[in-house]
């Protein structure tokens, strides 16, 4: 495995509870999954359909999301919407990224003097 | 428009269960179809975009194992080490036992050689095709019930203890040891069907007296399969004074019936000896000849006796230095 290969693997593997946590705050509005693909990679939290569309599922299963099917146009779209449980978690999840992150910038600050 | 969605959808479809069918058909056109969409916008024609999306896709088979939750392995992490540790009991302990008791039981009912090799080698693979089969298969069904857990496979308690360095020695001398007294066994069998090649066509004359059938072959059989549990008994548990004392027994009880039938002139069949045109040259030859046989007799059997308890005194004094260092 040569440089860049484990560096792109640890970046996802860094990435993946992002994404977790970008889609329960982004889905405070309704959003069906392309559109939600589409919104979070413009923000520049890249994601891949692979990742996300089972993503969607597995939280609509544990119940942090929410979904309706929107018929008024000609393609049907499941449309999801982050739930309480789901704002609960998002919560949880973005303090202890805050956490994280002044943890981090501690131990940098901290090696540097 | 290409029938190729309706393909694809249909082909994950299939596998999901009933009740869940219809959403995913629709979840999934949804996908499929927003995708295209995205590549026509940005210039790709339509068929072409169907295809690579698809193709992104990837096997639809493992798409819908992932909606459903569904194990894309025989057997997971969970149970694999329990089901190896299972399948090699299996094979080194029940597979030999069994084939012991198969060969037992083709003899006991008297079965001509030729049908009891050939019997035996046939149950046999089929005993270690049945093994490994349902084992896996149990073991498989496992995996995919909800809610089960096996009782608890590993405890500190089942720690190994560090390993003996004799033992790696060891493990050498069972594998020759069970080598040699396999073939022996092979041997033994082999024979009865001729040693004696005359132009390159094998004449039915046995090396050992057919008579010893009755008796003296199927106790040295028996002999040979203590030897080798000896063998493993060893390799278990390393040389001691009691082994080395037990190792005697048996060559005693192999060396003293084959040297009386070998100076009795029981031991060969009178046919074969004609073959070889025995006695060669004459009676002082004989003597010799008698005597060097008679000696290797019991020169290999003397060495093995001593031979085990010089490891036993070996692997006292090595017990003892480790303790000290």
């Amino acid at each position: 495995m040569n440089t860049d290969e484990m560096t792109a693997g640890h970046i996802q593997e860094l990435r993946r509870g992002t994404v977790v946590l970008a889609c329960l705050i982004r889905l405070r509005t309704p959003d069906y999954g392309y559109a939600l693909l589409e919104s979070l990679n413009a923000l520049g939290i890249l994601v891949d359909a692979n990742t996300l569309y089972p993503l969607l599922r597995r939280l609509e299963k544990q119940g942090l999301l929410t979904s309706e099917w929107n018929t008024d146009e000609a393609r049907p779209r499941k449309f999801y919407r982050t739930s309480a449980t789901g704002e609960q978690l998002a919560d949880t999840l973005m303090t202890d990224w805050r956490r994280v992150d002044k943890a981090l910038a501690g131990l940098t600050t901290g090696d540097e003097s | 428009m290409t029938d190729l969605t309706d393909r694809y959808v249909w082909a994950a479809a299939r596998t999901i269960p009933e009740t869940q069918r219809a959403e995913f058909d629709r979840e999934l056109r949804e996908r499929i179809g927003d995708q295209i969409d995205a590549l026509v916008d940005h210039g790709r024609p339509h068929a072409d975009a169907e295809r690579s999306v698809l193709h992104d896709l990837g096997d639809p088979a493992a798409l819908a194992a992932g909606y459903v939750d569904r194990p894309l392995y025989l057997i997971g992490p969970k149970y694999f080490l329990t089901w190896w540790r299972l399948m090699k009991l299996m094979y080194t302990l029940v597979l030999p036992l069994a084939a012991g008791g198969v060969v037992l039981a083709q003899f006991l009912a008297g079965a001509e050689i030729g049908e009891l090799i050939g019997g035996s080698v046939a149950t046999v693979l089929a005993i270690a095709v049945h093994l490994g089969f349902w084992i896996t298969l149990s073991f498989a069904v496992i995996e995919r019930m909800p809610n089960t857990t096996l009782p608890k496979m590993w405890e500190v308690e089942m720690l190994p203890p560090l390993p003996d360095l004799h033992r790696t020695n060891r493990l050498g001398e069972l594998i020759t040891s069970l080598v040699f007294l396999s073939l022996l066994v092979v041997a033994i069998f082999w024979q009865q069907f001729g040693a004696v090649f005359r132009d390159g066509v094998r004449e039915p004359i046995p090396v050992l007296d057919p008579a010893l059938w009755s008796f003296w072959i199927p106790y040295f059989l028996v002999l040979i399969v203590l030897e080798m549990l000896f063998a493993v008994v060893v390799y278990a548990r390393g040389w001691t004074w009691t082994w080395a004392s037990v190792n005697v027994l048996l060559n005693v009880a192999f060396t003293v019936p084959a040297l009386w039938l070998f100076l009795s002139g029981q031991l060969f069949d009178p046919a074969f000896l004609e073959a070889i045109q025995w006695p060669w040259g004459n009676a002082e030859t004989e003597r010799v000849l008698t005597a060097v046989f008679a000696a290797t007799f019991i020169g290999i059997p003397v060495w093995d006796i001593v031979d085990g308890f010089l490891r036993a005194a070996r692997a006292r004094s090595a017990v003892a230095a480790p303790a000290a260092a």
